[in-house]
């Protein structure tokens, strides 16, 4: 027997009191440590889907919404450009590579999404089977697609218009997988990829139908001769032909001065710059997360005062046991000892389960989001943010002990041991 | 050797208790006698360490112990002192057991279980070692506070009025387990009470 195991004694010996000081404890721990890996996730998802990507050339309308629709694939599009235009833009001296997107349908909840080759390049995608798409109507499918749909090389389905479940199913066009990636953690893994003209074709015939019955693919084709690297050469494009947004990367910084600018004010196009947007989206979330930080802080502050409430009246029960104590040959500091360790022993395994849980929640997101979100990595070492955080519980946990630590160093044994 | 000689001591600076004299041979027992109100608790407190005699002095072994310093006071009464109190007082989140190995090590002595559970027997607990302090019967808390004062092989006993709340039986088996521990062990016992009882069964006493 020995202070340590007296001060764990007593506090297992008072349940109701002990696990309301350290629910208070890990909950404000837990929800601020949180908030820090979410936060870093968040973070780190942004980047990873980036990809240098520097400039992002859509319709008119929010460019936040233009970035989150054409990089993450978590918002609509704001609407569709002319191929023209896109061309235009992939012939600047200034633009290194372009990659067009064209998506408006969906495979039970996933998007198809018409591009070039250069997309998964950019992605650095490495094929787990089969090869990519050669000609319209194949698809490669992102590794969560393949998984949660068990769909294999070989096999068709038919995409539903509209980027949600439930649209009208496109039952004249089955895609054919021809491949499906390996994981990257990026939003690549959860896209359906084929070719812009895949996407023409459904929706041309589409356009036709709803257009009259009887002017079937009246459209007029011509050759657009592309000679930079983006787009696909010698592609047969409707004259009409719309995409639905393009990734561009410059050559050089002096692209990303210029060309956002002249596109938007000159055009009707709108140019979105991603660093630009995303520093905007973390500033407006960074709001949010110190507003819950601000509650976090003062649920730890109540679970301090909570661990004084508990110390003081257990000790205002327990004072005639410290003058025995005292009267067995206990000095001073060892009662003062017995109070703190009380308050640090609560402060640390408040932490420790607050850090545990935060991860254990993190995980749990993780695993039952993953259809829409996909974590990259999973963080269980300490976050540099993290790292006050213990010092700063037990902080709280040595404050909430001060008084009735002082209130024992005073005891007095004759008079506690005779009015008891 | 145990002694005390003059000592004064004033709660609050005009009322004086005045107490007599003693002395005590190793093994010798001392029962004190007094009324209500005659300063009992308060002599046994002094002659504790527990409090500072306003003057007069205090020697054990050649030692005056109620000049020395606060830290070295509660190593010398840890060491020295076994003390049983009219309410028997235990930490009471802690088995009976527990409480006399607690005693062994705030005294800074070996943590012996086997001797703590062999004492423990002697008092008549031996079934009841793991229990807790409120799940003995009134009876059983004074044994196990005679076996917590005891344990750390003190070389002064004190008891404070430890046979006022029991019945005949029970203060004399009480009486009778001071003076066996305190034979056991060669220890000075005194015991400062109002019940007359305690007279036929000490052959020396003083009235307060």
């Amino acid at each position: 027997m020995n202070i340590s195991r007296l001060s764990w004694q007593n506090l297992i010996s008072n349940p109701l009191n002990t696990t309301l000081s350290l629910l208070l404890m890990t909950f404000g721990v837990g929800i601020i440590s949180l908030l820090f890996l979410l936060n870093n996730q968040i973070e780190q998802q942004l980047q990873a889907n980036l990809r240098g990507v520097d400039m992002v050339v859509g319709s008119k309308g929010s460019p936040l919404q233009l970035i989150l629709s054409s990089i993450y694939h978590i918002d609509n599009p704001t609407g569709n450009i002319p191929y023209s235009e896109a061309i235009k833009i992939d012939n600047n001296s200034l633009v290194d590579l372009t990659v067009p997107l064209s998506y408006g349908d969906s495979y039970n909840g996933f998007r198809i999404v018409g591009t070039t080759h250069q997309y998964p390049e950019l992605y650095e995608m490495s094929l787990k089977k089969g090869r990519l798409w050669s000609r319209s109507l194949e698809v490669v499918l992102g590794s969560t697609v393949a998984q949660i749909h068990r769909l294999k090389i070989g096999d068709t389905f038919y995409g539903t218009h509209g980027l949600i479940e439930g649209g009208h199913v496109h039952d004249e066009y089955p895609y054919e997988v021809v491949g499906i990636f390996n994981p990257s953690y990026t939003i690549l893994d959860q896209l359906i990829l084929t070719n812009t003209q895949s996407v023409w074709q459904v929706h041309n015939h589409e356009v036709v139908e709803q257009g009259h019955e009887h002017q079937e693919c009246d459209h007029e084709h011509h050759i657009e001769e592309s000679t930079v690297s983006g787009l696909e050469l010698n592609a047969i494009v409707p004259e009409d032909a719309m995409i639905t947004s393009l990734l561009v990367k410059f050559k050089s910084p002096i692209g990303l001065i210029q060309l956002p600018r002249k596109i938007n004010e000159t055009t009707n196009l709108q140019a979105a710059v991603p660093a630009l947007e995303i520093s905007r989206l973390t500033n407006l979330l960074g709001f949010g997360v110190q507003t819950i930080n601000i509650i976090a802080f003062i649920i730890i502050i109540v679970s301090g005062l909570s661990i004084f409430i508990s110390l003081y009246n257990s000790l205002k029960k327990r004072r005639y046991e410290l003058a025995l104590m005292r009267v067995h040959g206990a000095s001073k500091w060892q009662l003062v000892q017995l109070v703190l360790q009380e308050g640090i022993i609560l402060s640390v395994i408040g932490t420790v389960l607050g850090l545990l849980i935060s991860r254990i929640t993190l995980l749990t997101i993780t695993l039952f989001a993953e259809h829409k979100y996909t974590f990259s990595s999973f963080q269980f070492n300490l976050l540099n943010e993290e790292l006050w955080l213990p010092p700063i519980a037990l902080l709280t946990g040595i404050v909430a002990s001060i008084i009735p630590t002082v209130l024992s160093y005073n005891i007095n044994i004759p008079k506690t041991l005779s009015n008891e | 050797m145990l002694q005390s000689q003059s000592i004064n001591f004033s709660y609050d600076g005009i009322h004086q208790f005045c107490f007599p004299d003693i002395q005590l041979s190793e093994g010798e027992e001392l029962l004190i006698l007094g009324e209500s109100g005659v300063g009992k608790t308060t002599f046994i407190q002094i002659l504790a360490g527990l409090l500072k005699p306003s003057s007069g002095l205090l020697e054990f072994n050649g030692v005056q112990f109620h000049n020395l310093p606060s830290k070295e006071l509660d190593q010398f009464r840890g060491k020295h002192i076994g003390m049983v109190f009219q309410s028997p007082y235990f930490v009471k989140n802690i088995s009976i057991l527990d409480n006399l190995l607690l005693s062994l090590y705030l005294s800074k002595n070996k943590e012996d279980k086997k001797r703590a559970i062999e004492l423990l027997e002697q008092v008549g607990l031996g079934h009841k070692i793991n229990s807790k302090p409120n799940d003995l019967s009134q009876g059983e808390q004074q044994r196990a506070a005679i076996a917590l004062a005891v344990v750390k092989n003190p070389s002064v006993i004190l008891a404070d009025e430890p046979t006022s709340s029991l019945d005949d039986v029970n203060c004399k088996k009480i009486t009778s387990l001071l003076k066996e521990q305190a034979a056991s062990t060669n220890a000075h016992l005194i015991i400062i009470t109002h019940d007359q009882r305690l007279k036929s069964q000490f052959d020396k006493s003083i009235t307060l």
